[in-house]
């Protein structure tokens, strides 16, 4: 299987501006010749990585990941074990449930023009994670993945697999972080969810690769009938971010959200390509990305609603906002609508400003700094989106890496 | 109980006629420099010109189709079958009776002349490729406004035509404004003098009468300091089972403080390709307003735009598209903010009924450096049946924290609830159904003025009877 | 002496001129009342003090505690201790009440002084409960969906949060039914005293039934016309803002 991969990827062209999923962007930057696909060799002296991969009390389940390889697992306890859940490293669940990765394994095509990505993923995934919850079974405290960056230049495959059986409900967290902060890698990860029907699963993703990092990130999810999925993603890190994000909505009554929020600094490049399909009766989607540019960033928002012949009384929003903070940064909206039903509520907005001047003078006549009166501000634009978070452990630790990254030169 | 609308075909368009085809002048079939010297030798042209054409036809065989975003219906023109250039004669006619009975007669149905009689500034009538009438009244033409025929103006004042033509929209933008390049024809070139404000709308009907015909007209506007006009164009054809051609290019120039107000009910019968590519210059305080209403042709590709070149340039599109049966109606707006405190405005509305696909394209774009730019977008669409459709593509780029964008877009559907309660009045479905629709664009068409309100309306009242059934 | 002298003081937005020549001094621990009819200058005097940059000061002085304020930024001109109550407050979506005061508070603070969370909190608080400002407040952004009267009793609590030595409260009785306007005049008494000196703007006399003036001062045109006792404030209110209009042709003569 990763023989034909590789060679659909070398067959595969890479990608130009004229295909209309990659107008804007910075092909130039997609060039892989400096990266390190090979190092095979197991990371040691792991203590502090591991402290830092503490962010939430009492995880359901952990795993710890560096330069591709598991390198600390908090594995599930006899209960969860007993019912039938499943949590486990890619190349263990290989050897024990053969038949759920046959089935699952990168079997979600991606739409939104990364052919080529996923046939070079497919190729050199060496591991991962698969968390498989049965039917009916409820799982309070959050899975939790961390994925580390260790070494310069190295090619990063990571893969989270999660399957949802009816009726269930999950919660789960990857975390993408890099050793050092201006470390430069490449990165090709894929994350598929299917929540089965009337399943449930709430999905945080935290990426923070290094400053001069290639990122590709490919998340990819299903529902069936009556299924909820609720995912958020938050992006600091990376020189250039390539963020795929399809919901297909297959079963009737299903519901997803998807909420982003970036901040994008110095010459980085958010690229954020994204798509609601509506292909049954009742369903419905909201989708909220909010996005703060500083200095010469630049940021493309490229977003589809895609509503089918049958997928009659859908509801699906989507919305972009963009905070422009410097003279200099640039932000794209692409906000599209294809609608084929004619009773459905769809609406999209775009819009793209400075902070209020109003809202700035009325602080600083409270006697706040102008520069702490912005990072309130800036802090007040993606509460809503941390609010949702309904996690105070993990929303604390997301406002202070986001104030962290504001507050860094 | 209400029942499903059911989309039905109309052809009871008041344009569905045609006259027997008597042109002394034909290019014959197809393009190449040939057609092109002829088209020339029979307008006299200057070197420069015949240069341009054939410049210009060079550059629309390298340019493909812009399918990669595009229909793939525009695959299905035969650029081969068409005929490029039909007319009766280079010079139009300053009164009606001139005019050949025939012609007069497709142009009365009409209904020209008596909207000329009754509040237009100045009209012209093409035919074909060339006009057949052209004037201006008086009053007006004494204040030194120039309203002719491109063909005509080419002749009597190459200085100030030579001078705009081809600076606004280059030949190469896109492959069909380089087949008008090429082959243009008619049009209308209109100077309006400095402060000169023209209070009544000066016109332009386009007629298309011939069989795999393709018109080409190229307007040029030009509106000098602190002047105003407002220009209205009408356009309509025979159904024909093959497919007619409509590439027009128009180019506006609004100098400083001046205002141009640019109205266009397009309603081509539905074996029309409608390519058009229109585009203004508005300069420091200008104002440029389109107002553009499709109602037919085939496929429909066009986005009118403004580049809002002077400080405190204004730009607006104001655009209504209704699709119906086996139609697709894919138009939208270009603002390109490149001075400061510029400001444009866009709203798109659109109605999709039976199969009819709309789709909106926008572009805005607001570059670095400058500041106090802003844009406002709204674009809403209707679904009629089950069967319509109807896509959003607008394209942002704000760069610079000085300037600020909004777009919103929204679906809906006539509710079902609403045509209920009109029925209980007495009102029948498809009344009812009209009613809704024209409530939907009224906020729009309240814009417009009042003469082409009521026409529009009657042709959405025309396009909706018998949408459902 | 402490007090906020404004001299000779001339502000124009845009091409508009709109104080002319206005002066007024508000002695700390004194309560002033400035009214006068709508459009003639009195929220301009409050924004052009505070240091909104619309606003061209194109001449004059104003002085808090004989230290010039006009060239100062907003925010320095309110740690140094003016506080401005806003006709309009804006509304802050995403940043909540607790976060925003305590950000104030904790610019007022020396580089070698400490916050206190916990005596934050308890004087947040207490303030809170002497405005009649439900505690589930302090977790809600600033401003966001709330009526003109929780408005207004916010800015009121900012007030006694900040610690100001003058306060400008421009208009904070307008839109307020009685009982609100109570719980806000009941909050500028407690306030009021040797340490604070206070402009009240307002257009109502109703006010100033609650809220006791030292002096009242009417304005028209933008200059003050007419100063006087309290007593000058219920003659307005008989007499009418036509009145004013007859003061200021005769100061004119």
């Amino acid at each position: 299987m990763k023989a034909k991969a590789f060679e659909a990827f070398q067959s595969l062209p890479m990608p130009t501006r004229k295909n209309e999923n990659w107008r804007f962007a910075n092909i130039s930057s997609l060039s892989l010749d400096e990266y390190d696909f090979t190092r095979s060799e197991k990371p040691t002296d792991l203590q502090e990585l591991i402290e830092k991969s503490d962010i939430i009390s009492q995880p359901s389940g952990q795993i710890i990941f560096a330069d591709n390889h598991p390198v600390s697992m908090e594995p599930i306890n006899d209960d969860l074990k007993a019912k039938g859940v499943i949590w486990e490293p890619l190349s263990e669940a290989l050897q024990n449930h053969s038949e759920i990765l046959k089935k699952y394994f990168m079997s979600q095509d991606p739409h939104l023009g990364s052919e080529k990505f996923a046939a070079l993923h497919s190729s050199f995934v060496s591991d991962g994670y698969l968390l498989y919850v049965p039917k009916g079974i409820t799982i309070e405290r959050p899975f939790i993945a961390n994925h580390w960056a260790l070494s310069e230049k190295t090619a990063l495959f990571p893969h989270t697999l999660v399957i949802a059986e009816e009726s269930s409900n999950v919660t789960l967290i990857d975390t993408f972080n890099a050793k050092s902060e201006s470390q430069k890698n490449f990165i090709c990860a894929f994350n598929h969810i299917f929540a089965a029907a009337n399943a449930t699963v709430t999905y945080r993703s935290l990426q923070n690769w290094g400053t001069k990092t290639l990122g590709i990130h490919i998340n990819s999810i299903i529902t069936e009938k009556d299924a909820t999925v609720n995912s958020l993603s938050v992006n600091l890190g990376c020189q250039h971010l390539r963020s795929e994000n399809q919901s297909v909505l297959k079963g009737e009554g299903s519901h997803i959200e998807m909420l982003s929020l970036s901040v994008a600094d110095n010459d980085q490049e958010i690229d954020q390509r994204t798509l609601q399909l509506h292909q049954s009766p009742h369903t419905t989607s909201n989708l909220l990305y909010k996005n703060a540019l500083l200095k010469k960033s630049k940021t493309i928002f490229s977003g589809l609603i895609k509503v089918a012949k049958e997928a009659q009384k859908t509801d699906a929003y989507q919305t972009n906002r963009n905070l422009l903070l410097s003279e200099e940064a640039e932000a794209n909206a692409l906000p599209g609508l294809e609608i084929k039903a004619d009773d459905v509520k769809c609406s999209h907005g775009a819009t793209t400003g400075n902070m209020d001047k109003d809202q700035l003078f009325y602080m600083l006549a409270r006697g706040i700094k102008p520069h702490k009166a912005r990072e309130l501000l800036v802090f007040g634009f993606f509460e809503e989106i941390i609010l949702k978070l309904s996690d105070n452990e993990l929303a604390d630790y997301m406002r202070e890496l986001i104030q962290t990254k504001l507050q860094s030169k | 109980m209400i029942t499903e609308p059911q989309a039905i075909n109309i052809d009871q368009d008041k344009g569905n006629f045609q006259m027997p085809e008597k042109h002394a002048f034909d290019a014959g079939v197809g393009i190449n420099e040939g057609v092109l010297d002829y088209i020339s030798d029979v307008k006299n042209e200057e070197q420069w010109i015949r240069d341009f054409r054939k410049n210009a036809l060079r550059t629309f065989y390298n340019k493909p189709l812009p399918t990669h975003w595009a229909s793939k219906d525009l695959e299905t023109i035969n650029f081969d079958k068409i005929r490029y250039y039909l007319a009766s004669g280079q010079t139009p006619k300053r009164s009606w009776d001139d005019v050949p009975d025939d012609i007069k007669e497709t142009f009365d149905r009409l209904g020209i002349p008596e909207n000329e009689r009754k509040f237009l500034a100045g009209v012209e009538a093409q035919f074909d490729s060339e006009a057949a009438y052209s004037n201006i009244k008086e009053a007006v033409g004494k204040q030194g406004v120039i309203f002719m025929g491109s063909t005509e103006a080419l002749m009597k004042h190459p200085e100030i035509f030579r001078k705009w033509f081809g600076k606004v929209i280059p030949t190469g933008d896109n492959k069909f404004s380089a087949l008008n390049s090429a082959a243009f024809s008619g049009g209308s070139f209109i100077y309006i003098p400095p402060g000169v404000k023209v209070s009544h709308p000066l016109q332009a009907y386009f007629r298309i009468n011939a069989e795999n015909f393709g018109q080409f007209e190229r307007t040029l506007i030009i509106a000098d300091e602190g002047s105003e006009v407002t220009y209205m164009e009408g356009c309509t054809a025979p159904k024909f089972d093959t497919a007619t051609l409509h590439s027009a290019v128009v180019e506006l120039v609004a100098l400083k403080g001046a205002k141009i107000e640019y109205i266009t009910v397009q309603n081509w019968s539905a074996n029309v390709f409608n390519l058009v590519t229109k585009r203004a210059i508005a300069h420091e305080e200008a104002t440029v307003k389109w107002i553009d209403c499709n109602i037919g042709s085939r496929l429909t590709m066009k986005y009118p735009g403004v580049i809002l070149k002077g400080r405190k340039a204004r730009g607006e599109v104001l655009s209504i598209a209704l699709a119906n049966d086996g139609q697709h109606q894919d138009t939208g707006a270009k603002m390109i903010h490149a001075a400061d405190e510029t400001t444009s405005n866009i709203i798109a509305k659109s109605i999709s009924v039976g199969s009819g696909r709309s789709t909106y394209r926008g572009m805005v774009h607001m570059p670095k450096h400058l500041k106090g730019c802003k844009n406002n977008t709204e674009c809403d669409a209707l679904l009629i049946n089950s069967s319509s459709r109807t896509d959003t593509y607008p394209s942002i780029t704000v760069r610079g924290n000085k300037n600020s964008v909004q777009h919103e877009a929204s679906v809906s559907k006539v509710s079902a609830e609403q045509i209920f309660y009109m029925q209980q009045r007495g009102l029948t479905e498809g009344e009812a159904m009209s009613l809704s629709v024209n409530g939907f664009v009224n906020d729009l068409t309240r814009q417009f003025p009042m003469e082409y309100s009521v026409e529009l309306k009657r042709l959405i009242d025309m396009e909706m009877e018998g949408s459902v059934g | 002496m402490s007090q906020l002298e404004i001299k000779n003081l001339n502000v124009s937005i845009g091409e508009k001129s709109i104080l002319n020549d206005f002066s007024l001094a508000v002695p700390k621990g004194e309560v002033h009342a400035l009214m006068g009819p709508n459009g003639t200058g009195k929220s301009t005097l409050a924004k052009a003090l505070a240091g909104h940059p619309d606003y061209t000061v194109n001449s004059g002085e104003a002085l808090l505690d004989g230290q010039s304020i006009l060239d100062l930024e907003p925010d320095e001109i309110s740690r140094l201790g003016l506080f401005l109550a806003f006709q309009y407050p804006n509304e802050i979506p995403g940043v909540s009440i607790a976060n925003f005061i305590r950000a104030a508070v904790q610019a007022r603070l020396g580089e070698d002084d400490d916050f206190v969370a916990t005596e934050y909190y308890k004087n947040l608080y207490q303030q809170m409960d002497l405005l009649k400002i439900d505690r589930t407040f302090t977790s809600r952004s600033v401003n966001e969906g709330f009526s003109g009267g929780e408005k207004k009793r916010c800015e009121i609590l900012q007030l006694a949060m900040l610690n100001p030595s003058y306060a400008i409260l421009d208009e904070t009785d307008s839109g307020l039914d009685i009982d609100a306007l109570k719980v806000v005049a009941h909050g500028v008494n407690t306030l009021k005293g040797e340490n604070l000196g206070i402009l009240l703007i307002t257009h109502y006399q109703r006010l100033l039934d609650y809220i006791i003036p030292d002096k009242v001062h009417v304005m028209w045109d933008g200059r003050i016309v007419k100063s006087g006792g309290k007593e000058l404030a219920l003659e307005l209110e008989a007499k009418g803002y036509d009145w004013v209009k007859e003061l200021a042709t005769a100061n004119a003569c």
